[in-house]
Formats: C-alpha cells, sequence, structure tokens
C-alpha cells in the first residue's frame, strides 16, 4: 500500500522531499474523508454508526458554542482531562524518579522490589477504580491517584534500568578523574541515565491516556472521558467521535511537547531505541 | 631518558589475580607479575587475548586490587583509582552528555579547580591534541580518532605523570591508527609522562616503546622483557624494525 509506506517515510521514490510526502499524506486523507462523507450522504453507512465528517464538523462547533452536555464546552472537558493528567503525572514522577533512583543504586533493593514491581505493573489500572472508590471516594482524588498509579510503575521501571545501566566504563573513566562517590551519582549516573527516564516519562504519558478515559466514566460530566460516556447515554456516536479526536489530538499534541523538551533538554543524546513498556 | 639510578615510577611487585569462579574472566589472571617502569619509561604490553593485560593494567588503575602482592606508584601502594593516573579507554569512555571540553574539564571540576581555570587548562589541552574549533561538539558528533584525541586530553587534565591506555587505537581504521601513534608520541614528548599502554598489535608496540613486555596466558605471567632500542621516528619496514617483529612475535606464538 502506497499510503502506509509514505507515511513511514522508509523506501520513498528518489527526489521526493519531506514536503511532497507531507502533501501525499494530507491528500490521503483528504480523499479519505471525501469518501466517507460520500458514503454517508448516499446512505451506505448509517449516521447513527458513521456520523458523516459534515456532521462531525457541526458537532465540533455545538460542542465549542453550546456544549455538551449543554453548559460544558469542549474546553472545559479538556480543561477538566488536563488538570488531572498533570495532577497525577507530576505526582507519578515525583515519586517515581526519586525513588528509582535509590533502588537502581542499590542492588539489593533491586532484587527485593523487583517481584513487587513486576505484579503492580502488571495491574491494568482501570481494574483498581472500584478499589480507588471505596478508599478515597468517587471524587478527583481517586482520578489523580489512579494516573498516578498507572503512570508511576513505567517510570519507575525505566529510572531502575537506567541506573543499572550505565556503562561500566563511564564509571570507570570517572573513578579514574577523581570522583567521590557522591560526585559519581551526580556527575556520571545521574546524567548517563536521563535518556531512560525520559523514554519511560513518554510511555507513562501514553499510559495516562488510556487511564483518564476510564477514570472519568464515573462520578464527573466533566473530562473527554465522560464526555464520551454521556455521549453513549444519548446515542451521540458523533459527540462520542468528537471527544475520541479531542483525546487523540491533546495525547498527540503532549507528546510533541515532551520529544521537544528532550531535545532541548538532552541535545547530546539520539534517539533511544529500548523502553520497558 | 633517565639514567638507571632514577628511582622507579611504578613497581609491580609479586602481583597475581585471581577472579571469583562466577565472572566472565574467572580463574588466574596473572601470576606473580613483576614489573618495573622509570620515569617517563613507555612500556607498551602485548600478548594474546585473555593474557591478563588489560587486568594488569586495571590493577595499576586501582580499579582491581590484586590477590596476592602490591602495585606501588612513586614508592606509595596502590589503594584505589585516582586522579594521579590518566587512563585512556579502548572505546574512550567519553561522557556523552558532556561537549569535548566539558570532558577533558571533568578531572579538575571534581577536583575543585576553579572555572576560569580549568577552562583555560582545558583549552590549552584541545590545542594539544589539535581539536581546536570541535571543543563544542558532542562525543557523538566526533569520529572515532578525534574521540580518543579528547579522551587524551582528558587523562592529561589532572596532571597526572603515569599514563595508561587500554588498547586506544585497537577500534580506529589503520590510517587513523597510524596518525593517532605519531600524536602520541608527540604528546608523550611534548608531556613526559610515563607511559604503560597495552596492545595486541606487536607492530605499534614496537613503534612506540621503550621497552615492550609480552605476557603469556592461563595464567597471565610475563614471558619476555624486550628493550626497543632505536631512535625515533622509526622506520616499519627497516631490518631492525622487523628483526624486533620476529623476536617478539616467535615468543609469543
Amino acid at each position: 500500500m502506497r499510503t502506509s509506506t509514505v507515511a513511514s517515510s522508509r523506501s520513498q521514490p528518489p527526489g521526493w522531499s519531506g514536503r511532497t510526502e507531507r502533501a501525499v499524506g494530507a491528500l490521503t486523507v483528504a480523499v479519505l474523508l471525501a469518501a466517507w462523507e460520500l458514503a454517508g450522504r448516499a446512505g451506505v453507512l448509517s449516521a447513527y454508526h458513521f456520523p458523516e465528517p459534515s456532521r462531525l464538523a457541526a458537532t465540533i462547533w455545538d460542542l465549542v458554542v453550546v456544549g455538551f452536555p449543554v453548559g460544558v464546552t469542549v474546553w472545559q472537558h479538556v480543561g477538566a482531562t488536563a488538570a488531572r493528567i498533570v495532577q497525577g503525572y507530576v505526582l507519578a514522577a515525583v515519586l517515581a524518579i526519586p525513588l528509582g533512583l535509590v533502588v537502581g543504586g542499590v542492588r539489593a533493593l533491586d532484587q527485593a522490589s523487583a517481584p513487587i514491581i513486576t505484579f503492580a505493573r502488571s495491574v491494568a489500572t482501570i481494574s483498581l477504580l472500584p478499589l480507588a472508590v471505596a478508599w478515597f471516594g468517587v471524587g478527583e482524588l481517586s482520578r489523580v491517584l489512579l494516573i498516578a498509579y498507572g503512570c508511576s510503575w513505567v517510570i519507575l521501571t525505566n529510572v531502575i534500568e537506567g541506573v543499572k545501566s550505565v556503562d561500566e566504563e563511564l564509571i570507570r573513566a570517572g573513578r579514574m578523574l577523581g570522583s567521590t562517590p557522591r560526585q559519581l551519582f551526580t556527575r556520571v549516573v545521574l546524567p548517563a541515565s536521563t535518556p531512560r527516564i525520559f523514554a519511560g516519562m513518554k510511555v507513562a504519558l501514553g499510559l495516562a491516556f488510556m487511564v483518564i478515559v476510564g477514570v472519568e466514566m464515573i462520578g464527573t460530566i466533566k473530562g473527554l472521558g465522560a464526555l464520551i460516556m454521556e455521549a453513549r447515554t444519548f446515542y451521540r456516536s458523533d459527540a462520542a467521535m468528537v471527544g475520541m479526536v479531542f483525546i487523540a489530538l491533546f495525547g498527540f499534541a503532549l507528546s510533541r511537547l515532551l520529544d521537544r523538551l528532550e531535545r532541548v533538554l538532552l541535545p547530546w543524546s539520539g534517539s533511544l531505541e529500548e523502553v520497558e513498556r | 631518558m633517565s639514567g638507571p639510578a632514577a628511582a622507579p615510577k611504578i613497581v609491580v611487585s609479586h602481583v597475581s589475580r585471581q577472579f571469583p569462579a562466577d565472572e566472565p574472566e574467572r580463574g588466574l589472571a596473572l601470576q606473580d607479575i613483576k614489573l618495573t617502569v622509570i620515569p617517563n619509561e613507555f612500556v607498551c604490553v602485548v600478548g594474546r587475548s585473555g593474557c591478563g593485560k588489560t587486568t594488569l593494567l586495571n590493577l595499576i588503575a586501582g580499579l582491581l586490587r590484586p590477590t596476592e602482592g602490591e602495585v606501588l606508584i612513586d614508592g606509595r601502594r596502590v589503594e584505589g583509582p585516582g586522579p594521579d593516573r590518566g587512563m585512556v579507554f579502548q572505546y574512550s569512555a567519553l561522557f556523552p552528555w558532556l561537549t569535548a571540553l566539558e570532558n577533558v574539564e571533568f578531572g579538575p571540576r571534581n577536583l575543585g579547580v576553579p572555572r576560569n581555570q580549568r577552562r583555560a587548562l582545558a583549552l590549552e589541552l584541545i590545542d594539544l591534541v589539535r581539536l581546536r574549533g570541535f571543543e563544542s561538539k558532542y562525543p557523538r558528533e566526533l569520529s572515532g580518532g578525534m574521540k580518543q584525541r579528547v579522551a587524551i586530553a582528558r587523562a592529561l587534565a589532572t596532571d597526572p605523570e603515569v599514563l595508561l591506555m587500554d588498547e586506544p587505537f585497537g577500534a580506529l581504521d589503520e590510517l587513523t591508527r597510524a596518525e593517532m601513534q605519531e600524536e602520541l608520541l608527540r604528546i608523550w614528548e611534548a608531556r613526559r609522562k610515563t607511559v604503560v599502554f597495552v596492545t595486541h598489535s606487536i607492530m605499534e608496540a614496537i613503534y612506540l616503546s621503550d621497552r615492550v613486555v609480552i605476557l603469556s596466558p592461563h595464567p597471565g605471567r610475563v614471558r619476555k622483557d624486550v628493550r626497543i632500542a632505536m631512535p625515533r621516528p622509526r622506520q616499519r619496514s627497516s631490518t631492525e624494525f622487523m628483526a624486533y617483529y620476529e623476536d617478539i612475535h616467535s615468543s609469543i606464538f
């Protein structure tokens, strides 16, 4: 398939610039949208299952101006979701990064904690929702804590791996150059683990977006997850789709932001391939 | 060269090193090694892989402890790694998050040398290894030969009297390697260091050193100690050079 190879930028014909590639990508999307629209109008696709693009555009406008449920605009949904994600994500990072640095640096701690971490990481975060509600109620606290839970294990694992996989030669070089144990940690181990820590943070962000939709499905009408849930209740698949699109755009924007941040903060690092998921 | 009366710089005295059975280099790596290096001497250690030459270097560096015997620098026992010995690793071991200049500054910074002073020192060393113009590049932007130039400058930055080099040019292509050998001799002559240089290349050892120490494997022992009495610069194609080559080669194989 021409379209998929173009999008992944591999095996492009000689002479193709990035601009041509983007143009082809945009054209493909435009053609697909047009076909969808035509199929909807011709009655091939039902409006309930596949509301056509023009209808979705109207829904977006409706969500921005009137809101859904009435009075709650899409910006309020985005704002509520963003607040929860940021709080949960930051909480996870603040807890997991220092903890990971310690655990990764002490062999006994690493061995002792490995089974716990493996188990805790395998628990699908959403399955903890009933427990979280029992412990912390149906309010914001439960939602933020669940996001933090989902993110923290991935961050923790990657920080530990980052510390453990610091090149032994760099440590030797650091010791030969007169580093005290403290300097060895702050000037060698810590900077050497940052690409891996960053990689963990990126995976965690993706997880936060998976968790958020689930935790917003009960006890609130604000948030993109709540929007989707309300849409389902009122058979508004158009609103559900728009909610989905907003989550995707929002997630995409945040991960681009992280990529930018990484390039600014770690200009020395190439892209890192191996990431613990 | 210093006369025979000079006090030895490095003394490796009856050193053995046994590795635990669960480590990759298990067993007796070195047995009863005796080696004396005088100040400003350039000594190459050669031998087949697994003969313990890197282990010997790590013992002098203090990165490993001997199971028996001791290593003395200026008569003082080596208890651990330290900036009085500069080390150059095979794969440069530059800190990838630091620029070339910052890598060179790393040692002085640990020792608390003020910023301006260590910057000036690092720039001087960057000049010495002929990397002016590349000081703000990160290691991944440098070629293999350039990385080793930075690594040499970094090792010199704490002004050690001893330079330990672990196959530093082993990963370079042949032309770069020959160029780096010239450069190392030039730097050695400019700075007068005591050098212990590990290599598996006999040609490299003869070209560079005052003495070639040949180790035999399993367990590592000193098999032969050959003084290279040729003036520098040396001609790799001379009959004298080839005679040394034959001599050393036949004692390894």
